[in-house]
């Protein structure tokens, strides 16, 4: 019962997506030529496959944004609580535990050349 | 509870008619503002200022030839615009256009989807785009829809990172993660002039933040997914008719969101504007909040036209580097600062 605005936000939002395509169907002219089917590439015949291999890169990219992401999304929780806590200062040692942490990791990442993308 | 479903539908529907109401005029800005740029006329023809131009191209993607190449995968090819639509509208749920107010002795959110992790679910929702291109770039099959959307996907991800740092400075500062509370804090004026803006206490968030938008929004100079100089369109390639407008409305929906978490996160929110509490006698003050807000998001999206043809796009490598070895670095300083600056404030 909470969640049921976002349900109806989900519905609306699919239901304006399918009427305007629908629309579209209905009223839009019928392609004519087999050559509209064509794979697009400027004008010319498609040369190779489309899903050829990509540089190893990227995948390094999701991976280290979900190690740090984790990390940033630890410190949420301690952010929000640190004006009711009683503790500053032990909550204060914490943040300077976690933060040596996560600024080792970066540099170790930084200097093993992970994040250079001109080669 | 039939006043609760009322009340709600009432809600949602205001706050989906607003941006898609908007839409057409922000289009019209846009090509205007090119123009205006670029030292051209712009599209003038349709009606007074061209201004019905945006519903001429309506009529004019309804009616055009609608076309599903043989190559593609026919089922994501489809759901990719419905999907981009759908996760564009969703964050709106939770973004607060006024203070909550008192009618008949009953207190009224105006977000539809209350909730005390708000602004975490509009995060959640918002970052949903990038798999909506992820999906599209997949299934066109083709070889400039595919780069265009490993391209944005390692982008958006990179970016949201900084924004995500920027935004635990903030939560730390206002002490809360609830948007009313965080528009209510910036409320009063610091040094007798100034307005309590988040950006006054945090400029280098802002700049983070804002720089992320940029590019979670997939704008210039941050176009890399669809750069027509090497991709072509990027991920929307192969897409065209109606397919190409949900992609084009779900872009400006996502600018519009994200421009108003901006605004509440460091230009007070719908606090109103100077000037405009003068009204209050004669104007309810949530249509006077309302209305703050949305000029507020209206001088953001000038920002981004502004930007969009003032800026070149960076390269990729440019790009990355900007993102993991500059804004992450100043987003971990600046957060070091801002918890040193309020421990020792005391």
């Amino acid at each position: 019962m909470n969640l049921l605005p976002v349900i109806l936000f989900v519905v609306i939002g699919f239901l304006l997506g399918i009427g305007l395509l629908t629309v579209s169907v209905l009223l839009g002219k019928k392609p004519k030529t087999v050559r509209e089917h064509d794979i697009y590439e400027s004008g010319v015949n498609p040369v190779g496959s489309a899903t050829r291999r990509y540089d190893v890169k990227f995948y390094l990219t999701a991976v280290l944004f979900l190690l740090f992401d984790v990390e940033v999304v630890f410190l949420f929780p301690w952010a929000l609580t640190y004006q009711e806590s009683s503790m500053k200062g032990l909550m204060i040692a914490e943040f300077v535990f976690f933060m040596f942490i996560f600024i080792v990791g970066y540099l170790f990442v930084l200097f093993s050349k992970s994040l250079d993308w001109e080669d | 509870m039939i006043n609760e479903i009322l009340i709600l539908l009432a809600k949602v529907i205001i706050i989906i008619l607003i941006p898609l109401g908007v839409l057409p005029l922000i289009i019209h800005v846009e090509r205007r503002g090119a123009a205006f740029i670029q030292k051209r006329v712009g599209p003038n023809r349709v009606g007074p200022f061209g201004l019905l131009q945006p519903l001429a191209d309506v009529v004019k993607f309804m009616f055009k030839e609608e076309v599903a190449p043989s190559h593609v995968r026919p089922f994501f090819y489809k759901l990719a615009p419905i999907f981009a639509v759908m996760v564009a509208l969703m964050p709106l749920a939770s973004i607060p256009l006024c203070a909550p107010f008192i009618i008949g002795g009953e207190t009224i959110f105006p977000e539809s989807f209350r909730s005390s992790m708000g602004i975490f679910y509009v995060f959640a929702a918002a970052s949903l785009g990038s798999y909506a291109i992820l999906i599209a770039g997949w299934a066109s099959n083709n070889k400039f829809s595919m780069l265009g959307a490993i391209r944005a996907s390692a982008q958006m991800v990179s970016y949201e990172l900084s924004m995500s740092i920027t935004l635990v400075a903030m939560f730390f500062l206002y002490g809360t993660n609830d948007l009313h509370q965080m528009v209510a804090y910036q409320n009063e004026t610091i040094l007798g002039f100034l307005p309590r803006w988040g950006f006054f206490y945090q400029p280098i968030a802002t700049v983070i933040f804002l720089v992320g938008i940029f590019a979670e929004s997939n704008r210039l100079p941050f176009d890399l997914a669809e750069g027509e100089s090497e991709l072509v369109a990027g991920y929307h390639v192969e897409y065209s008719s109606m397919k190409f407008a949900l992609f084009f409305m779900a872009e400006y929906i996502h600018m519009i969101v994200l421009s108003a978490v901006f605004i509440i996160l460091f230009f007070g929110g719908y606090n109103l504007l100077p000037g405009m509490s003068l009204l209050e006698n004669m104007i309810p003050l949530p249509i006077l909040q309302t209305a703050s807000l949305i000029i507020k998001v209206g001088l953001m999206i000038w920002l981004f036209v502004w930007v969009r043809w003032s800026l070149p796009r960076l390269r990729y490598d440019q790009l990355m580097d900007l993102g993991w070895k500059r804004l992450l670095p100043l987003g971990i300083i600046n957060l070091i600062i801002t918890v040193a600056f309020i421990y020792f404030q005391k």
